[in-house]
């Protein structure tokens, strides 16, 4: 039986779509039977994060109407063949799955692979209370902004209230910089809000919006960024390995003083 | 392991699933080829070509464990039209406009059938998108069949109508409940037997239906399905879906998925001022769109070519038998 993990948020746009495709491609790499399960239905972002708009045959909802077999709807990833994709429905609406349909696709997925990711789509309707339906532990991506803390805290409660008491806390889009003048809140004030174990900080990177474009998730690109390699270590902590945090604040005061140094010298 | 899982029925082993998964494209994890290079960036390489350029990876879909349509997929006439109730339809017959609502399917004791507020939302789209379709003041019949429909949704449809410019007639259905609710909200209303239903639905779907006109920009999400032709005066946006019985005519850009000759019939056709599809289906064949976007672009026909394949042509070019 596999790991069915639900990655959510409350809030949108604080990147919980390109969470799971990057910790999905990550655990692929790492040789482990992924699916990724888009929840978002009729707003679905997965399959051009991924790249794989254009295979889309049978969506989620064609299973569910018997139009088609699982196995049909789902999409191998064109890279690695041991992530796939269920796509969601884009021409429906939240409305038109229940829980209880989630609960019997999931439970198909979970026997055959390691990891069954859930990307839930922004809010607390009916999209997120089917997106936890089958899980049995959560992702609770978050920025370091207070509107997103707040959203996060409020679903960190409605998830232990649907027994998913088994969550991680992923911090995305941190800017060092920032945090080191006191202008954004640091991992500690976040954590001492939500008060569930940190899984791990992923720093703003421009790089992610060029993988986004590109269809091509971070973790897979030959040269490492930092935004990168944070998804690559979280996906190594999901795994139950031991990962030390990047140490961002270092690294980039360093880099900061650097530049600038340089720029007050022109 | 359980066979007794309805939606996955030959996974008794996992290297089963794996080895079934994607029937549709048998080698995505191949090279990140495009599929389609038919939209050579070049013109004239292409024209040194016969103008002709194929699709590589043309696939039947499976449907071979779809168990409505086993039957031969080379024989259009044995192949189930489109699922007809599974969208709002919207037809003129006789002078009147009629508004057909989905049926509500169950299965498994759950019901998948279209939300409220999604049938609300294609009449909308329709009414505003087809409305050449049609003069104002038209009146309107709405066949709720099966729905079950209360009060307030009823009231819903009638307000409308009233800002489409329609006169609302008749409400028919064949569930007493629906019936009380639209006399209620007093309007006139005839209910249908089972027998007579059956009656009115064959008598609507004749072999070729009209095509249909849609005046819009179909935005991702949009979903347009006929059983006949479709023409769209409008670009078609990524995420949007034409599915036919027949041909798809784009009066604009085609970014979105078409899928032309939806009952079955291979010698559906594809034309598009801009063709730029994610992905084309026609009949059991599907191709991807190419992931490099040519220079410049040409009216354009996609067909099934004799050996099977989707190829792109442009359309000066294309001359059938």
């Amino acid at each position: 039986m596999g790991r069915v993990i639900v990655i959510t948020s409350g809030k949108g746009g604080v990147g919980k779509t390109t969470t799971t495709a990057n910790i999905g491609m990550a655990l692929a790499q790492r040789n482990r039977k992924v699916v990724v399960v888009d929840a978002d239905f009729g707003l679905r972002n997965l399959d051009l994060l991924l790249g794989l708009e254009n295979r889309v045959v049978y969506t989620a909802v064609d299973v569910l109407s018997g139009q088609c077999r699982l196995e049909q709807a789902l999409v191998k990833d064109k890279r690695r063949g041991n992530l796939v994709l269920l796509p969601a429905a884009q021409n429906r609406t939240k409305d038109s799955v229940n829980p209880a349909q989630m609960r019997q696709l999931i439970a198909a997925l979970a026997k055959v692979f390691d990891y069954v990711l859930v990307d839930s789509p922004a809010g607390i309707e009916m999209g997120f209370q089917n997106a936890i339906a089958a899980a049995t532990e959560a992702i609770v991506v978050t920025t370091p902004e207070i509107s997103a803390v707040r959203d996060a805290d409020r679903v960190i409660g409605l998830l232990e209230a649907n027994n998913i008491k088994k969550s991680g806390l992923i911090i995305n889009r941190i800017r060092p910089k920032m945090v080191a003048v006191n202008d954004m809140m640091s991992v500690d004030d976040v954590t001492e809000i939500l008060a569930i174990p940190l899984l791990g900080v992923v720093p703003d990177d421009e790089k992610v919006i060029v993988s986004t474009n590109k269809g091509e998730p971070l973790v897979l690109s030959g040269t490492p960024t930092q935004a990168g390699t944070a998804f690559e270590n979280i996906a190594r902590r999901l795994d139950g390995e031991k990962v030390e945090f990047l140490d961002l604040m270092v690294k980039d005061d360093l880099l900061s003083k650097i530049k600038n140094f340089f720029t007050k010298s022109i | 392991m359980p066979s007794d899982d309805p939606i996955l029925k030959p996974a008794a082993k996992s290297e089963a699933l794996s080895a079934e998964m994607l029937k549709p494209e048998p080698d995505q994890s191949l090279s990140d080829n495009p599929p389609i290079e038919a939209l050579d960036p070049d013109p004239m390489a292409s024209e040194a070509v016969s103008g002709t350029e194929t699709i590589q990876v043309d696939k039947k879909i499976d449907k071979t464990n779809n168990d409505s349509e086993v039957s031969g997929t080379n024989q259009p006439k044995e192949t189930p039209p489109i699922d007809p109730n599974l969208q709002v339809r919207i037809k003129t017959e006789k002078g009147n406009l009629c508004i057909y609502l989905p049926s509500e399917i169950k299965k498994e004791g759950s019901i998948i059938s279209y939300a409220w507020s999604e049938i609300i939302q294609q009449i909308q789209q329709r009414l505003s998108g087809d409305s050449r379709s049609w003069d104002p003041n038209t009146p309107v019949r709405i066949l709720a069949n099966d729905r079950l429909l209360d009060t307030t949704q009823i009231q819903e449809l009638a307000d409308i109508l009233v800002q489409a410019n329609l006169r609302l007639k008749r409400f028919y259905t064949k569930r007493r409940q629906t019936a009380v609710a639209v006399v209620t909200c007093g309007f006139s209303v005839e209910q249908q037997t089972a027998q007579q239903a059956l009656m009115t639905e064959t008598t609507t779907n004749p072999l070729v239906a009209d095509p249909m006109y849609v005046q819009m920009t179909l935005r991702s999400g949009t979903e347009i399905r006929h059983d006949g032709s479709v023409i769209v005066m409008g670009d078609m946006n990524p995420g949007s879906v034409v599915i036919a019985d027949g041909d798809i005519l784009v009066w604009g850009k085609l970014r979105g998925i078409v899928h032309a000759g939806a009952g079955g019939n291979a010698g559906s056709i594809v034309m598009a001022i801009q063709m730029q599809p994610s992905q084309i289906r026609i009949a059991d064949f599907v191709a991807r769109g190419p992931s490099n976007v040519p220079a410049q672009f040409f009216p354009e026909v996609a067909y099934v070519t004799p050996q099977g394949k989707i190829s792109i042509t442009q359309a000066q070019n294309f001359t059938r038998s």
